[in-house]
């Protein structure tokens, strides 16, 4: 560890751009152009997944309250398209544009011309076809009944066989990198293009193909949700953030000490999370309170990362006006600390008491994988696209739009989730209450939640419009990127 | 590439703790228990699952009731499982050692199922009348099908059993096939384990006396209630938000006797259907009440009657691996 972490402090700057050298814009510009299809590729399967993910969670939303619609189509049954429409989010949308993320960060902190792109379009089009097969599948009654994994099998393995051509590619761009230059985004990438297979297989095989005992696909199971969340979203979410701060306000992350110490204790604290969400579950009690005690734990890489952010933003946070990667992502940065605080708060036993149990856990996970992960991607996308397709954003106006709907409508949807889940909780331990007045009592806040899910609809039908104007070429031709707001005489900071 | 080692050890050293750590170490301790037995090698528990119940649990999945009913009981300082009447005990690791899918469940929406196949036993018993059921007697008005289709009952059209004409037809033929002495025939399916031994099939032994209330509606918990529950959850609790899952069920003509399993509408003419239909259970709809009717976690456990343990002490039973 002090090896690499003398080795990172040789390039303190790593990729940021210090010099804007002819010989660097070029070498850049033919990095991007390399990147160009493939990325889009990725990017244009994840905004058609994230469509469908919304589709569904406004359907799932909506049923939960008015159990009556649609309840005669056995296909569109609440039970089915729920896991449709996490799926669809998890694997479909957060996974491809995480990736697609991912590969251009790869191909710049590595400083080479992206190789191979046949192994990324065909992983892409494997795991398209993998998602697919298994929300067919769920919709057509072949759900595992396991939480996020509940694609079938040929889902998986295709799924699996799709992310090893992804893996290739990286550990084969990592490998003709150009020297002295190593970033800490490519600490989190590399982590995350390598703990996902061999999470997704342990998980795989221990749950279906050598089936683990009772209760223990329980804990695998919970094990691998939590991993997934931190491990792989996690790392690509913390890794585009690193990248993306220093990169739009034009200096370096502040300390490099600091994010060393926050990946390793990341890594090795976040791992081991899981069955804090089966607490005073059928289980020997270590396995749940060495989760609780690594949730804690957290606390300590979530406030190093958090602290170097904040330290690297100071005196920044004006150009979150201008700069829409840096609106989304610094968003994104800053749920990623709540949804941490969150997530030690509902996993402490005595909270778990009111909170197992409820929607409180889905708030959580909410948190997570939109809060976090996907504004975090969505910053990044509004960074990467334009240098992809050679065109600026058209209208700052949609873009705005985009980041209000989004963070108005998970705002309202995770405080509903957290307060009306609370209170559920209470309830269910009232047990006084009759069960079916604990239900009556949330409903008011799930109806709130499908308020929410209007708002996501119309601000993921804005991004995936514009998105869809620039790859069909409609974007600005423009020397300066598009800016949120006119730049009232300022210089230099930039997109 | 060598100044990398440290990173790519470090990465693989980090996951592998974790992975023996949560995965590997608790597969070591919980992840080969043998069924518990008396000194005699009977009294066995738990039983693998009858195979329309295993089914049952592939239709379990299929439809995602595990999204909002969780299926394990907490010790008495870890919620009021207990006081709800969920279980007389907590749930241990051993209980799912024959699950063929383990639904532990994070989220109750509905009430915990880890007993709903013993809880006609806890009501025969006297005991309190389990709090998730509106008493049956709340729909039992007439409730008007609350926003289900109020449709025009006139098209006799054999569809699906979408729209259930809201006209009121008492049918007299679902209250033939009601009648108390055919409903048993409903549930045989429900909780004899394979290897039947005695002490195994107290649901059965006592539910079956005695499985609708005086007036004829069937009795919480019994097969006959499932069905009706899952044709319609707001027939028999008025506030349920329950999806009614009709489409496990067929709507046919009644030919000359009436089928031995179709709903008992008895007090619920709102969903009744046209008199000479009836509405019988699926296959699938058969294995999966089966399968709730096997959801039973009543055996006293050693490992689960102190409240504070789960210890995972190998039994002491001999081996009856599955």
């Amino acid at each position: 560890m002090s090896v690499s972490a003398e080795l990172i402090q040789e390039a303190p700057l790593g990729d940021v751009e210090v010099t804007t050298s002819d010989v660097d814009r070029v070498e850049r510009a033919l990095i991007d152009a390399s990147t160009r299809l493939p990325v889009l590729v990725f990017y244009t399967s994840a905004i058609v997944w994230l469509l469908l993910s919304t589709l569904f969670g406004i359907l799932t939303s909506f049923q939960i309250h008015s159990p009556d619609f649609l309840t005669d189509v056995p296909f569109l049954t609440w039970g089915r398209i729920r896991p449709v429409h996490l799926d669809a989010l998890i694997y479909g949308w957060a996974s491809m544009a995480g990736m697609g993320s991912a590969i251009w960060l790869m191909a710049r902190l590595c400083r080479t011309t992206l190789r191979h792109p046949l192994l990324l379009i065909s992983g892409a089009v494997f795991w398209n076809l993998g998602v697919l097969m298994g929300i067919v599948g769920i919709l057509a009654g072949y759900n595992t009944g396991y939480e996020w994994l509940e694609f079938p099998g040929y889902s998986a393995v295709t799924l699996f066989v799709a992310y090893l051509l992804i893996m290739t590619w990286a550990l084969i761009m990592f490998r003709y990198r150009r020297r002295g230059h190593v970033y800490i985004t490519q600490w989190y990438l590399l982590g995350a293009f390598l703990w996902f297979p061999w999470l997704y297989a342990s998980a795989q095989v221990m749950m279906f193909v050598f089936p683990v005992e009772g209760v223990m696909r329980g804990a695998v199971n919970w094990w691998f949700a939590n991993n997934l969340l931190f491990l792989w979203f996690g790392s690509i979410g913390l890794g585009t953030a690193y990248y993306m701060i220093p990169k739009v306000i034009g200096r370096p992350v502040h300390s490099y000490y600091l994010a060393t110490i926050g990946f390793w204790t990341f890594a090795v604290f976040s791992s081991w999370t899981g069955m804090q969400r089966l607490i005073d579950g059928p289980f020997p009690a270590w396995m749940i309170t060495a989760s609780i005690a690594a949730m804690i734990l957290t606390i300590i890489p979530v406030a190093t990362v958090g602290l170097n952010h904040h330290m690297t933003m100071r005196d920044h946070f004006p150009l979150m006006r201008y700069s829409p990667t840096l609106r989304f992502t610094v968003f994104g940065a800053i749920s990623y600390t709540a949804f941490s605080i969150v997530g030690v708060i509902i996993s402490l036993r005595s909270m778990a008491q009111a909170t197992q149990f409820t929607e409180a856990w889905m708030g959580y996970n909410y948190m997570g994988l939109y809060a976090f992960f996907t504004m975090v991607i969505f910053g990044s996308m509004y960074y990467i696209v334009p240098r992809l397709v050679g065109r600026e954003w058209r209208y700052a106006s949609l873009i705005k739009l985009h980041f209000w709907g989004s963070t108005y409508g998970i705002g309202l949807m995770v405080l509903l989730l957290l307060v009306g889940g609370f209170v559920q909780g209470l309830d269910l331990n009232d047990a006084t209450m009759p069960f079916n007045d604990t239900v009556q009592t949330i409903l008011p806040y799930l109806r709130g939640r499908t308020l929410s899910w209007i708002l996501l609809t119309v601000s993921h039908g804005i991004f995936a419009f514009h998105f869809g104007l620039m790859l069909l070429g409609f974007g600005r031709t423009a020397s300066v990127p598009t800016f949120l707001n006119p730049l009232e005489g300022r210089s230099g900071g930039g997109h | 590439m060598k100044g990398f080692q440290p990173l790519f050890l470090g990465i693989f050293g980090i996951f592998g703790f974790s992975w023996l750590g949560m995965t590997v170490v608790p597969n070591l301790q919980i992840g080969s228990l043998n069924p518990q037995s008396d000194e005699e090698g009977t009294d066995i528990y738990p039983q693998p699952l009858s195979g329309m119940a295993a089914r049952g649990a592939q239709v379990y999945a299929a439809n995602g009731c595990f999204y909002c009913h969780s299926q394990q009981v907490r010790p008495d300082y870890g919620g009021s499982d207990l006081e709800r009447k969920w279980g007389d005990r907590r749930s241990a690791p051993r209980d799912y050692i024959f699950e063929p899918v383990v639904f532990l469940g994070t989220m109750r929406m509905g009430p915990d199922l880890a007993n709903v196949g013993h809880r006609p036993v806890l009501q025969e018993a006297g005991a309190a009348t389990p709090a998730p059921s509106a008493s049956p007697g709340a729909a039992a008005g007439a409730s008007p099908a609350p926003a289900a289709s109020p449709a025009t009952g006139t098209s006799p059209a054999p569809a699906v059993a979408a729209a259930t004409p809201a006209t009121a037809s008492p049918a007299p033929a679902a209250v033939a096939a009601a009648s108390p002495g055919a409903s048993p025939v409903a549930s045989p399916p429900a909780a004899n384990p394979p290897a039947g031994n005695a002490s195994a099939a107290p649901p059965t032994m006592v539910a079956e006396p005695k499985e609708l209330t005086d007036d004829g509606r069937p009795l919480p918990y019994t097969a006959a209630w499932h069905h009706r529950h899952l044709y319609n959850p707001r027939s028999v609790s008025e506030d349920s938000n329950m999806p009614a899952y009709r489409f496990l069920y067929e709507k046919r003509r009644i030919g000359g006797v009436a089928a031995p399993d179709a709903i008992n509408f008895v007090g619920d003419t709102g969903n009744a259907p046209e008199t000479g239909w009836e509405i019988v259970p699926s296959y699938d709809a058969r294995c999966l009440v089966a399968y709730l009717m096997s959801r039973n976690q009543s055996h006293p456990l050693k490992e689960a009657k102190a409240a504070a343990t789960t210890a995972a002490a190998p039994s002491p039973a001999k081996e009856v691996k599955k």
